[in-house]
Order: structure tokens, then sequence, then C-alpha cells
């Protein structure tokens, strides 16, 4: 638990602040860190994975002794004092090769986590595939393919799902330019048979996306793979208590914004307001004029009558205020 | 270019699966609930690269069609929907904002913050058709006292005072009320100054 502080000023306020929790969050930042043993192989699918998250990503380089499934105090650390919510932890041991352990917090206490063991025979990094990378910061789109990942009940699958989800959401946007569709994250796991004691592995690759004229109205696509190219056993899981995903779960009221209404933008970028008129009057519109037509010849003998009800009134009025006095 | 300007050479964009895809556009994210088609071991890569293929160009079928296109300076411009996709937040909602010391006052007594209606000065007179102001020159609450015929009140007559009548009740009344409120506010202000000593918090 690190030190309350207080702010004794505004810069130190502003950092609070930006830490502190809010309706709408902050994009998740993930933190990258080893343990005291890392095979290559894993360093390099955290430096990989680092790639891809860039920039809502923070990397150490040093040894940690942690065992997150024995004592995750020290993950709970870095996770407050550098306010990041998802973790990756990557270590190597005789039983557990290349394990990459996926750590999501909620309130800086673990909420839930993931062991991947990393195949070493079928990764390849991202420096691998000799091909134009996407640029940094992009928003991947994602696909989910498999059985398992759509399992009503949750497993070990439907978790992944959820924290690959979580992983490369990246920044949250109303507005995603076309030009940024470039890459699409794949993850792929074949059916569960029966009787079978391994499960199967989960494939995660990167494609870039490449459009071509198809003479519709939709573009053709193809796929080139850029990498990282990872396969995935399930190891230990640690799912989250019922009681604090359904307090994470939970929703600001009314963070839904209502569209303002009859504000719209057009293609060109112009702001244009609708506003609404009552009913125009006809008969006051101003038509032809013409001698013959004029109002004041027959409206001449009503306003004679107008005049005298007037005088009327203005005889009552002083007579009112003598009697108040 | 020169393939799609032939005709019978399109390049197919439909994906046909069993089970249609499910779509989270906020995320931009799609899931194919279809079981993945392996064939050998030799062929994996290939096989995943045709069902990420797939699922690409399902998702971007789905993004181009459903969504709002713009095109603007910035480039064009896709409007996403809401995040559909339950994912927990990373710390928890921040505490409801504690109410001020008026607004304790307030649900006490049940103030309520006035409507547009009532904060308008002028109001439409049914009768007349004519827009009046509520109080003042001509105002709408002095409209009892112009009254022709007043009936007598009995119980009002016996307790009335000496030297007043009936002609000058509405006035006196609404002098009354300015006054008490004038009162009112002395009194807070005594008291706001007894309590924190005449300093502003």
């Amino acid at each position: 638990m690190l030190r309350q502080i207080k702010p004794r000023n505004a810069r130190s306020k502003r950092a609070l602040d930006k830490k502190a929790p809010k309706a709408i969050e902050n994009p998740k930042t993930t933190l990258f860190l080893r343990g005291t043993t890392c095979s290559q192989i894993a360093q390099d699918a955290l430096t990989d994975l680092y790639q891809l998250r860039i920039p809502l990503a923070k990397k150490f380089t040093k040894k940690n002794p942690i065992h997150p499934f024995d004592d995750a105090t020290s993950l709970e650390f870095f996770s407050e004092k550098n306010d990041a919510s998802l973790m990756v932890f990557g270590s190597t041991s005789k039983k557990r090769p290349h394990a990459l352990t996926f750590v999501r917090t909620f309130g800086y206490k673990v909420l839930d986590m993931v062991e991947l063991y990393l195949d070493p025979e079928s990764f390849r990094t991202l420096a691998q595939f000799k091909n134009k990378k996407c640029a940094v910061g992009l928003k991947p789109m994602l696909l989910f393919a498999g059985t398992p990942f759509e399992s009503p009940v949750s497993n070990e699958y439907t978790l992944l799902k959820s924290f690959f989800t979580d992983f490369f959401k990246g920044e949250p946007a109303d507005k995603v330019d076309v030009e940024g569709l470039q890459y699409i994250v794949s993850i792929s796991v074949r059916d569960t048979v029966d009787g079978e004691e391994v499960k199967p592995s989960v494939h995660l690759r990167v494609y870039l996306i490449r459009t071509k004229k198809s003479g519709q109205k939709l573009p053709r696509v193809e796929v080139e793979e850029m990498g990282p190219r990872m396969d995935f056993r399930v190891g230990r899981v640690k799912e989250a208590d019922e009681s604090i995903m359904k307090e994470a779960l939970k929703r600001a009221k009314g963070t839904a914004e209502r569209p303002k209404k009859n504000i719209s933008t057009d293609i060109v970028g112009d702001k244009i307001g609708r506003i609404h008129l009552g009913r125009q009057d006809l008969k006051e519109l101003q038509t032809r004029k013409m001698k013959g037509l004029k109002r004041s010849r027959d409206i001449a003998d009503s306003e004679e009558e107008m005049m005298e009800e007037d005088d009327e009134i203005s005889e009552d009025e002083p007579a009112k205020k003598t009697r108040k006095r | 270019m020169a393939e799609t300007e032939k005709g019978p050479s399109r390049l197919p964009v439909v994906v046909n699966k069993p089970t249609p895809y499910t779509f989270d556009l906020g995320l931009l994210l799609a899931s194919d609930p279809n079981p993945l088609l392996l064939t050998t071991p030799e062929n994996l890569e290939d096989d995943l690269a045709a069902t990420a293929r797939d699922g690409a160009q399902a998702l971007l079928n789905q993004l181009l069609s459903t969504c709002p296109i713009a095109s603007t300076p910035n480039g064009v411009l896709l409007s996403l929907p809401g995040i559909e996709t339950k994912l927990p937040r990373e710390k928890p909602l921040p505490p409801p904002k504690a109410q001020t010391t008026w607004e304790k006052f307030a649900a006490k007594k049940g103030i309520k913050s006035k409507t547009a209606e009532e904060r308008k000065k002028m109001q439409y007179d049914e009768a007349t058709g004519e827009w009046v102001p509520k109080w003042g020159y001509k105002g709408a609450n002095k409209k009892a006292d112009e009254a022709w015929i007043v009936e007598v009140d009995e119980k009002k007559e016996r307790e009335r005072k000496e030297g007043t009548q009936v002609q000058g009740d509405g006035r006196r009344e609404r002098k009354e009320k300015v006054r008490r409120n004038e009162r009112l506010q002395r009194a807070n202000e005594r008291k706001q100054k007894k309590n924190h000593g005449g300093r502003r918090d």
C-alpha cells in the first residue's frame, strides 16, 4: 500500500486527479515485467506484445522475484505505483516453460489471472516477418474464432477472450479513420474433443489487411501476416471473485450522452442547425398593392368605435388611484 | 485494377458461414462461433490465415455497411456505435458527490428550483388573451382588488382592525409579505455573522 499523498501544489493535484477513479475511465495501461528466470523466447514475446500495445504500455527490464499465483502483492504494488491495470509477467521454469501470466487488476487489487505457456517451436517474433509494419498506436481489429470462446459458462477460453479484448482495445474511440483499419489480431482455438486430456492451444496471429477493388461497393480483403506468431497452451487460471467482478462491471449512471438535437455536420464539416418556425400566416403575406384594396377604406368606421373604448378606460384609471389613497 | 475491370472475374466479398458472425463494432471486434477448420498440422498457417481473412472481410463489410461514414479533411471517418461487451473497470466507480449545505437544507424543506415557466415574469391571461406581468404595474396579483362586488366574510370582519376596510386588504397583505421577507433576510444575515464570525467560507 502506498502512502496517501495530500496534494500540496497544483501539479501534484493534477497528477492525482489523473489517477483518481472516474466515471469514464482512462484507457488501461499495461505493464510488462519479467521474473528472475525468463527465457529469451518469453522475453521476445514480451517485447512484441509491448510493441503492439505502445503507447499504453510500460516495460520493465529488471528481474523481479515474483510468483503471481502464490503471492501477488508485488504486482499490486506495481499496479498502484504505475497506474497500470493490465500486467504481463514473463517467467520460465522447468515445470512451466516460457510462461506469460496475464494479470488484470481492479482498484489496484488482482482481479483475475491467466497463465499461458508459449510454444517455442512455432513462435515467431515481429522482426522475423520481413514486411512493412503498421503505424504505432493504431487500433487493431479483433477476431475471435472457434467455439470455445462462445461458451455460455465461463471457462479459461471466455476469460482469455475478455483478457485479449481488454489488451487490444486501446483507446476508446467513437470515430475511426478508415485508413487506420490496417491490421487484425486473430485469436483462434480449435474445438475441444471429449475425452481429450490436453486443452487445445490458442493461436494468436496478427495480419496486415490489404484491400483490393472488387468491382463492387465493398472491397475485397486479403491478409498478410505481420507477426508476432504465438501459440499458447493454457495453464493456471485464477478467476475473479464474483462479487468483485460484479462491482467491476458497474457502469456509471447516465454516462450515455444524449445526442444534441437539431445540430448536424454535413460532409464538408460545416455545422448545420435546424430551427423550427411557426406555421406561416399567409394572410399577412404582402402581395401586390392596389389602391382599391386598401385596408383603411373599409376599416375606417370600426376605428372610430375603438377610439371611444379607449377613452372609457382612461377615465377609469385615475378614479381608482384616488380611491386607494 | 486491370482484373477488376473485366466483368466476370469479380472478386467475392461475401462471407458465408453456417453460423453468422457476431460483432461488437465499438471495439472493432468480430466473433466467429464456427468450429475452426483445420485440415492438417502442416497446413495450419494457411487455415488460420483463411479464417482471419474471412473474419476481416466480414468485419469490414459490417463496418462499412452499418456505420455512418463521413469524409472530412482529416480522412474518411467511421462513426462507431457504443461498446456492448462488458469489460471490467480498472478502478471502482467514484463516490457520488456530497450534498452541499444548501442542497441538504432544500431537500429537508422540500424546496425545488423554479421551473423555466415560474421564472418568467409574464403570464398568459386566458380571459383577455393577453400577456400580463405576474406582479408589479398592472400585475396579475392585483386582480382581486379590482372586483366590483366582494362577499363579506363574517369571520374576517370580526377580526378586522380599526380604521381599515375591505378595499385595501390585498395591498396590505402584499406589503406585509414584503416586510416579513425583509425581516427574515435581516435575521439570516445576523445568524450568518454569528456563525461564521463575519468570515466568508
